[in-house]
């Protein structure tokens, strides 16, 4: 992206922001939704937790180390990249259409049409449940291990927004797939807040093979951990779901162009 | 009334979900997949505990598995249709709603009585299956099936006023996206669809007691599992039928409330 275009991309931001403040109880209320929302994954940990002492062979604090890392990544990712979660309704009201006769890439109209104001009661909450997790560690934090984290965390973002991608890519050509993408937030918020070896082996398997949502958090969060073993799937592979988060997201976009090279709107 | 057109009205929704199979297809496979892990999850969670919270594992999960079900009977998909109340206040249609001779409030109930009605059919379909399957226990006596089953209904009233409050929400806010997903997720949280209540900590459970939230599920499947037992049945039947009176005639004024905020394009 050049200069300019990163200059246009920051003045759009500056608008939208402002837009949203127009109504400001709705932007308070924005904020709280964001809030709210990462609340409610925390409380379903928490109650897990404190009922379920030992869940999987981890200890509370390690447990507390995947939740913080996929709602950190999932904060980053709707700030980012999180306006592809309703590309189905862009479609639906033919956006993307006036969007193919302006001199933008499609992808970057698409990330611009509103300001994320949620993001930041996602990211507060994130940041928080973070610096917790951190608090109660007994892992020695090193460079080396921080470097990874803040890597975990990137791949993570990375690959949640590669897999709501590639639903935009399928609502391009039926809207109706748009369906998917509430259910595989509400996946992510579930199945991805804690060590998946407490389900069975099939199950973390369609987890890990069918819907990657265990390389977002578990897996860099078992290698954090010293549970990198323990995983079902080899080590390095685990090790290697920052990589995987890059890859996905590069080959997913790589899917939208594909895709919207086939787009013919929705009257066809 | 005439019965014809009001079977019209509530057939609406769900003969728009007939003729998208492939939505009926995504619902029936999120659903068989929901059920899948929620079973796995808890049949996982309690492989080294034996009870907890008053639950032992086939309490759990047939809760678990119940609620997920439970939750597919008012899920339907209005916004694409864009026939959802927020719409219509967007798009200023909603004085359609107050031209036609059917009065908005007997509109709305007719279309989410239809909703209800085939959002039952897939769980009743749902829970057949988990039965024979073994995935859910049964209830303990013919007893505590019927209780059940006057709970649930009781349910599907206090779920319907508290969805219904939601939408009449719209008619006073300009923009009620955020309010509207925070009354949900506060519906989700307090009627125990993502964990049972009992999990949670005491004061929690006490605060839920005087909200509504709490009679929508938590209370018919407790009653199921056998977690609230039949001696107790009653007065928890008796408070989920106050909520029914009193949100059927708090919603009643706010149906007069929101006429009278409610003019034609051009004023």
């Amino acid at each position: 992206m050049s200069l300019k275009a990163l200059r246009i991309v920051w003045r759009i931001t500056l608008l939208n922001i402002r837009s949203s403040m127009e109504y400001r109880t709705e932007f308070l209320l924005n904020i709280a939704i964001g809030a709210i929302w990462q609340v409610s994954v925390i409380v379903f940990a928490t109650v897990l937790l404190s009922r379920f002492t030992g869940m999987g062979g981890w200890d509370s604090s390690e447990v507390l180390l995947i939740p913080a890392i996929r709602m950190l990544a999932h904060g980053l990712m709707v700030l980012l990249l999180g306006r592809v979660h309703f590309i189905g309704r862009q479609i639906q009201e033919g956006k993307i259409d006036v969007y193919l006769l302006r001199p933008m890439p499609v992808h970057r109209q698409v990330q611009l049409a509103y300001f994320p104001t949620n993001a930041i009661g996602d990211l507060t909450v994130a940041t928080g449940l973070m610096a917790g997790a951190l608090g109660r560690s007994q892992l020695d934090w090193t460079a080396g291990r921080i470097s990874y984290l803040v890597a975990a965390v990137v791949g993570g973002m990375l690959l949640e927004a590669a897999l709501f991608t590639a639903v935009a890519c399928a609502a391009l050509r039926f809207p109706a797939a748009d369906y998917w993408s509430g259910w595989l937030e509400e996946l992510l918020g579930t199945f991805g807040s804690y060590p998946l070896n407490v389900l069975p082996r099939a199950v973390g398997g369609l987890l890990t093979y069918g819907l990657p949502l265990a390389f977002v958090a578990y897996f860099p969060a078992a290698v954090l951990t010293g549970h990198g073993h323990d995983t079902g799937i080899p080590y390095w592979l685990a090790a290697a779901s920052p990589l995987l988060g890059v890859l996905a997201y590069l080959g997913s976009r790589l899917l939208w162009r594909w895709s919207l090279g086939k787009y013919t709107g929705v009257n066809g | 009334m005439a019965t014809v057109p009001a079977w019209r009205a509530a057939r609406v929704t769900p003969l728009g979900e007939l003729h998208a199979p492939p939505r009926m297809t995504a619902v029936l496979l999120r659903l068989t997949v929901q059920v899948v892990l929620v079973a796995s999850l808890w049949h996982g969670l309690y492989s080294r505990t034996g009870s907890t919270a008053g639950l032992d594992e086939g309490q759990a999960v047939t809760y678990a598995v119940l609620a997920v079900l439970a939750s597919r009977i008012r899920q339907l998909d209005q916004y694409t249709g864009r026939d959802s109340v927020i719409q219509h206040m967007h798009y200023g249609t909603i004085v359609y709603w107050y031209l036609r001779p059917l009065p908005p409030q007997r509109y709305y109930a007719l279309r989410a009585f239809g909703e209800q009605l085939y959002g039952f059919a897939w769980a009743l379909a749902g829970y057949t299956v988990c039965l024979a399957a073994g995935v859910v226990d049964p209830p303990e006596s013919a007893a505590v099936a019927g209780v059940f089953a006057v709970s649930l209904l009781l349910g599907q009233l206090v779920l319907y006023y508290v969805m219904l409050i939601l939408d009449q929400l719209c008619f006073f806010t300009i923009r009620n996206n955020s309010a509207m997903l925070i009354l949900i997720f506060a519906q989700n949280l307090l009627s125990g669809v993502y964990a049972p209540l009992w999990f949670f900590p005491d004061w929690f459970i006490r605060l839920s007691g005087f909200l509504p939230f709490q009679a929508t599920l938590s209370v018919p499947l407790s009653i199921y599992i056998g977690r609230i037992g039949l001696a107790d049945a009653a007065a928890q039947l008796a408070v989920q039928a106050g909520w029914v009176v009193v949100l059927a005639l708090f919603t009643r004024w706010v149906w007069r409330q929101a006429a009278r905020r409610v003019i034609s394009q051009g004023g």
